[in-house]
C-alpha cells in the first residue's frame, strides 16, 4: 500500500520542496535570534524537530494514493469532529481560549488538524454522485458539513481558523463548477448576515475590528500590537537592521513575536529585500500548488490539490495582511514560519497531499 | 465517474476544453494580485515611510516594572500579626538605559557610589552579571533611607538608568522579636540561585518559619510593562499583571506570652519554651541573645555578618532546639518515675543525707553543705537532695533509668518543623558494656546520671515535651508551630491537627505522686519557691547543670533550669526556662518562669488577688 513506484518518484515536485525547506530555514534562524522566554534558543531547535516530524507525515501522506484517503474522508471528518468536541471536555485553557488537548507530553490543537479533514471531506462531497450537477442543491449538502465544525471552532474561540474555512470552501466550490451567479448570491447573503455575526463576536474580537478601521482608537489597548508591528516592519527599511539591531523584536515590544507576529520580526531584521525573498518562496509554493491543481484532470485530485493550496494561501495572505496592517488582527499562524508543532505538521501534511496528487497526475 | 463530472473535466481528454482549469488559474491570479498588494504595502512601510518608523522605533523605550508580591503574614494564635509588611525603597539599575559607553557608564556608577556610599565595585558587579540589553531592573540596594531617595531623585538627570522602586518589606514589632522562631528574610544567595527556584533579587526566607514556609509565604510577583520617555517618565501602561500575595500563616504562638518571655529573659543568655501540654502547641519560643532580625532585610555588609556569626554568645543559635545541656536535677523526675514504676523505689524509702556519697574511691557531693538529714522521696524531690538520688539511682540501675529517659523522648529529636534540631544524648549502659566502647560502664556514671549530670544531654524543647507528658499523663506531642496556612483565594491550603509521637505508661499512682511532689517543690518551701504565685497551682522542678570545669573560677557558671506546668489539676501550660551560666535554678530560672506564668495566667491571678 505504501510502496512507491519509481515512476512516482520521478514526479516529485522538487522546486516545491526546495521552497519549503527555504522557509523552514528562515523560520528557524528568526526564532533563534529571538531568545523567547525560558526556552531560549531551543524554540528554533524544537521548530526543526517539528519540521522533521512533519517531513515524516509528508512522506507517508505522499506515498498513499490520495483517492484512498478521500474514500475514507467521511470517517476522517467524523474523527476530526470528535477531536473538536474533545477540546471542550478535556481541553486546556490558554489566555481564555480552549484550543489545546494534551497527548502525552505535547499539546495538540485539534482545530489545526481539522483543516486537512475539512479539505478531504469537501473534496469527497463535491465529487460524489449526490452533488452532481454542482448547483444550489450542492450548497444545501455542503452547508451543514461546513457549518458544524465552524461553530465548534468559533466556540473555542478560534475565530481565525473558523474564518479560514470560508475561503477554502469558496475556492473548492469555484473549482467544482458552481455557477458564479449562485456563488455571488451566497457571498452577498454572507455580507448581509455580517451584522448578525457582529453579535456573535467576543468583545476583544469586535475591538480588533474597530481598531483596524481606526488604529488611533485605542493606542494603549488592542491597537498596540498593530502599531508595534508596523514600527517593527517599517524600521527595517530597505535592507533591515540585522539580528543585533532588531530592537523592536528583541526587546519584546512585539507581542506573540515567535508565533503570529513572526513576519514583523523577519521584516525588521532583513528589511524589504528580505521580505521579497520570503514572499517569493511563498509565491513559488502557492503557484506550484495552483499549477498542480490546474494540470490535474482527475476531479478528486484537482479538488484536493486546490483545497490544500487555498488553505496555505489564505493563511499566508491573512497573516501577512494582518501584520502589515492591511487586515484586522486575527490569530492565524504563518505556515512554516510561526513556531508551533500542530501548524507545522498540518502544513507539511498539506504539502504531502499536494505531492500525492502531483505524483499520480499522469497515471 | 468522469462522465458524470463534465464540468470537473476528466482524465485522458487533453483536447477538450477544461473550464475548471480556467477557474483554478483565475484563482492563482487572485492570489498573485494579493501578494503584489502586500509587496506594495511593504514598499510603503519600509521604503517610503521607513525613516519615520525608524525614528519611532528609536524612541520606543519600554520598562518592565516588577511588582513584588507582599510576603504572607504570620499570625499568632489569637490573630495578632507577628510580622507585617511595609513599603520600602530599593535602588535599581536598568542595564539597557545605562550609558552605552563604558567610560560614561563608569562615571554614572561612580557618581551613584559616592552619593550613597556604596562600594563602586559592588555596582559594577551587579551590572556585569546581566545582559546589557536587559530591561529588567537589577536590585542594587534595599532599604534606602528617605535621604538616599531624595539624593537620587535630585541627581536623576545625571543618573540615566538608575531608578528607585518601592517594594513591600518585612516589618517587625521590634528588631529582636521572636527572631529564631520567625527567621530572617534575605535576597536569594548564590547557592539558592543555583537550584533554579529563585531569581536574582528575590527575597527568600533564610531561617526559622520564614524558611520552612517560604514556598507558601512568597506569593507570585506581578509586573507592569510600561513605555517611558527619555526622562524615564511613564508614558503609558502597556500590560500589567497583578501580584498574588503570599499565604497567611496562623501559628500556635501567643504573641503576648512570647513578648512576656522575651522581656523576662532580658539580660540573660538562655532559652524559654512555653508549650500547651494538651496538644503540643508551642506558645512561645525564646532564645537569647537574639539577633536583630531586621538587620538582614536590607543590605548587610560582610563585617556585620561576620560579627554576628562569630559572636562569642552565638546569637544565631536557636538554643531551644539547637543547644544541648545537662538537665541537672530536672532529670530526677525521670529517675523517680523509673524507680516507682519498677518497684525499686517507694515513697516511704528514706536516706540519711550527710552531704556526700561515697562509692569506692569516689566521693559525690550534695549541693547543700552538710546535707539534708533524713529525707523520703517527696522531700528529696522538694529539696532536690542529690545523695538520696545517688543512692536510689544505683539501686534502680543505669539501664532502667536510660530506658525511662528514652521513653520520655530524651535522646531523640522532637520532630519540630524547624531545621537543625539536636537530638540530645542518653548514655546506654548495656550497649556500652556489650560493645566494649570506652572501657565499660562505671557505677559512678549511673550515680552521675541519677542527678542529670555526666553524659546526659537534652534540649530545652525536649524538656518541654517531657514536662508536658508529666502534665498530661504520658502523651508525647510533636511540638506544633503552625496551625494552618490560608490563601486568599483558596482558603485553607495546609493544616496540622497535631500528632502524638509517643506514650509513656505509668500507673496512676505514680503520676499522682509525681504531680504532687512537683507541686510541693513550688508551694511547700521547696527549691522552686521562687516561682510561686498565690492563686495558681504551679508544679515544677529546678535544675542546676554543673559545667564540666570544677574549678573555683567557674562557680556561678552553672546552667540554671526550671521546668513547670500549671494549673496542676488541669494543666494548660508547660514552661521551661534555661539560663546559661545563671547559677542555681531555683534562684535564677524560677523567678523568670514566675514572670512568664504571671503573664500567661494574668486574668486568673488578677481575679484571685482582687477576691482575696
Amino acid at each position: 500500500m505504501v510502496g512507491i513506484d519509481r515512476r512516482l518518484l520521478q514526479n516529485v515536485d522538487w522546486p516545491l520542496l526546495g521552497a519549503t525547506v527555504g522557509l523552514v530555514i528562515l523560520s528557524a534562524s528568526t526564532l533563534a535570534s529571538l531568545h523567547v522566554g525560558r526556552a531560549g534558543g531551543s524554540v528554533a531547535v524544537r521548530q526543526l524537530a517539528w519540521f522533521g516530524i512533519g517531513l515524516v507525515a509528508l512522506v507517508i501522506v505522499a506515498s498513499i494514493d490520495y483517492r484512498r484517503l478521500v474514500r475514507l474522508a467521511p470517517l476522517i471528518y467524523l474523527a476530526g469532529l470528535g477531536a473538536l468536541v474533545t477540546v471542550f471536555l478535556v481541553g486546556r485553557t490558554v489566555s481564555g481560549a480552549r484550543r489545546w488537548v494534551f497527548v502525552g507530553p505535547v499539546s495538540v490543537q485539534p482545530s489545526e488538524l481539522f483543516k486537512i479533514c475539512f479539505v478531504l471531506m469537501m473534496a469527497w462531497l463535491l465529487a460524489s454522485r449526490w452533488a452532481q450537477p454542482v448547483n444550489r442543491t450542492t450548497l444545501v449538502l455542503a452547508a451543514p458539513v461546513a457549518a458544524v465544525p465552524m461553530i465548534l471552532i468559533l466556540k473555542q474561540p478560534d475565530l481565525g481558523t473558523a474564518l479560514l474555512l470560508g475561503p477554502v470552501l469558496i475556492a473548492l466550490l469555484v473549482a467544482a463548477g458552481m455557477p458564479l451567479r449562485t456563488l455571488g448570491g451566497l457571498v452577498l447573503a454572507g455580507l448581509a448576515a455580517a451584522p448578525l455575526a457582529w453579535l456573535v463576536l467576543k468583545d476583544y474580537q469586535r475591538e480588533r475590528i474597530l481598531v483596524f478601521l481606526d488604529p488611533v482608537r485605542d493606542p494603549l489597548g488592542s491597537a498596540y500590537n498593530v502599531i508595534q508591528a508596523k514600527i517593527a516592519i517599517g524600521s527595517g527599511q530597505l535592507l533591515g537592521k540585522g539580528v543585533a539591531g532588531a530592537t523592536q523584536s528583541r526587546l519584546a515590544f512585539l507581542p506573540e513575536r515567535h508565533t503570529d507576529f513572526i513576519f514583523a520580526v523577519f521584516a525588521e531584521t532583513w528589511g524589504f529585500v528580505g521580505c521579497l525573498v520570503l514572499l517569493a518562496c511563498y509565491a513559488l509554493v502557492l503557484l506550484r500548488g495552483f499549477d498542480i491543481a490546474a494540470s490535474t484532470r482527475e476531479p478528486v485530485g484537482r479538488l484536493v490539490a486546490l483545497g490544500v493550496t487555498a488553505l496555505v494561501a489564505t493563511q499566508v495572505l491573512v497573516n501577512v495582511g494582518m501584520v502589515t496592517g492591511l487586515l484586522p488582527v486575527v490569530g492565524i499562524p504563518l505556515p512554516f514560519m510561526s513556531y508551533g508543532g500542530s501548524s507545522m505538521v498540518v502544513s507539511m501534511t498539506a504539502l504531502g497531499l499536494l505531492l500525492s496528487v502531483r505524483m499520480r497526475q499522469f497515471q | 465517474m468522469s462522465s458524470r463530472l463534465g464540468y470537473l473535466g476528466g482524465p485522458g481528454m487533453p483536447g477538450r476544453p477544461d473550464p475548471g482549469r480556467r477557474r483554478v488559474l483565475a484563482m492563482a491570479g487572485v492570489v498573485t494580485v494579493a501578494l503584489l498588494v502586500i509587496v506594495c504595502q511593504l514598499w510603503y512601510l519600509q521604503v517610503l515611510e521607513g525613516g519615520r518608523f525608524q525614528e519611532a522605533s528609536d524612541k520606543n523605550r519600554i520598562r518592565i516594572r516588577p511588582i513584588a508580591a507582599p510576603r504572607g503574614i504570620l499570625f499568632d494564635r489569637n490573630g495578632l500579626p507577628l510580622v507585617d509588611n511595609r513599603p520600602a525603597f530599593t535602588l535599581s539599575l536598568i542595564p539597557r538605559e545605562l550609558e552605552r559607553d563604558p567610560a560614561q557608564r563608569a562615571a554614572t556608577l561612580g557618581r551613584l557610589a559616592s552619593l550613597l556610599q556604596i562600594p563602586f565595585a559592588e555596582l559594577q558587579d551587579a551590572v556585569a552579571r546581566v545582559s546589557p540589553d536587559s530591561i529588567l531592573p537589577v536590585r542594587v540596594r534595599r532599604g534606602l533611607t528617605m535621604d538616599d531617595v531624595v539624593r537620587v531623585e535630585e541627581w536623576k538627570l545625571e543618573l540615566p538608568g538608575v531608578i528607585v522602586e518601592v517594594e513591600p518589606q518585612r516589618a517587625y514589632p521590634n528588631s529582636r522579636f521572636a527572631a529564631h522562631l520567625l527567621g530572617f528574610v534575605r535576597e536569594a544567595n548564590d547557592e539558592q540561585l543555583k537550584q533554579g527556584r529563585y531569581r536574582r533579587g528575590d527575597m527568600v526566607g533564610q531561617s526559622g518559619l520564614e524558611r520552612l514556609l517560604d514556598e507558601f509565604l512568597r506569593g507570585k510577583d506581578g509586573g507592569e510593562r510600561i513605555e517611558v520617555d527619555a526622562m524615564g517618565r511613564q508614558m503609558r501602561m502597556i500590560q500589567s499583571t497583578e501580584p498574588h500575595p503570599g499565604a497567611q500563616v496562623v501559628t500556635t504562638v501567643d504573641r503576648r506570652i512570647q513578648e512576656a518571655a522575651e522581656k523576662a529573659m532580658e539580660g540573660h543568655a538562655g532559652a524559654v519554651v512555653v508549650m500547651d501540654p494538651r496538644n503540643g502547641d508551642v506558645l512561645a519560643m525564646v532564645s537569647t541573645p537574639a539577633f536583630e532580625i531586621d538587620r538582614f532585610t536590607g543590605t548587610i555588609d560582610r563585617e556585620a555578618w561576620l560579627r554576628l556569626v562569630q559572636h562569642p554568645e552565638h546569637p544565631m543559635l536557636n538554643r531551644t532546639i539547637q543547644s544541648q545541656y545537662a538537665p541537672g536535677s530536672v532529670f530526677k523526675i525521670v529517675v523517680a518515675a523509673a524507680g516507682l514504676q519498677e518497684g525499686s523505689l517507694t515513697p516511704t524509702d528514706r536516706t540519711d543525707c550527710a552531704g556526700d556519697f561515697r562509692l569506692g574511691d569516689w566521693t559525690f557531693k550534695d549541693w547543700k553543705e552538710g546535707g539534708h538529714g533524713s529525707v523520703d522521696l517527696l522531700e528529696a524531690i522538694r529539696h532536690s537532695c542529690n545523695v538520696f538520688f545517688y543512692e536510689k539511682g544505683l539501686k534502680i540501675g543505669g539501664s532502667v533509668i536510660a530506658r525511662y529517659a528514652t521513653a520520655f523522648g530524651f535522646g531523640s529529636p522532637t520532630q519540630i518543623d524547624l531545621p537543625g534540631e539536636r537530638r540530645g544524648l542518653i548514655p546506654q549502659p548495656r550497649l556500652r558494656r556489650d560493645r566494649r566502647v570506652g572501657g565499660g560502664w562505671h557505677a559512678g556514671e549511673t550515680v552521675n546520671m541519677s542527678i542529670g549530670q555526666g553524659k546526659v544531654l537534652v534540649t530545652p524543647m525536649q524538656v518541654a515535651r517531657f514536662m508536658s507528658a508529666v502534665a498530661n499523663g504520658g502523651v508525647l506531642w510533636k511540638p506544633r508551630l503552625v496551625q494552618r496556612i490560608e490563601r486568599r483565594d483558596k482558603g485553607v491550603v495546609w493544616s496540622d491537627g497535631g500528632s502524638v509521637t509517643g506514650h509513656v505508661e505509668l500507673s496512676p499512682m505514680v503520676w499522682a505522686f509525681l504531680r504532687h511532689s512537683l507541686w510541693s517543690v513550688v508551694n511547700d518551701n521547696g527549691t522552686g519557691a521562687g516561682a510561686r504565685i498565690p492563686g495558681l497551682d504551679i508544679a515544677g522542678k529546678t535544675g542546676t547543670a554543673q559545667m564540666i570545669a570544677k574549678s573555683r573560677a567557674s562557680k556561678g557558671q552553672d546552667h540554671a533550669w526550671f521546668a513547670a506546668f500549671a494549673p496542676v489539676r488541669e494543666p494548660e501550660a508547660v514552661i521551661v526556662v534555661l539560663v546559661e551560666r545563671g547559677g542555681k535554678g531555683g534562684q535564677v530560672a524560677a523567678p523568670i518562669a514566675r514572670k512568664i506564668l504571671n503573664a500567661i495566667f494574668m486574668e486568673k491571678v488578677a481575679s484571685v488577688e482582687l477576691g482575696g
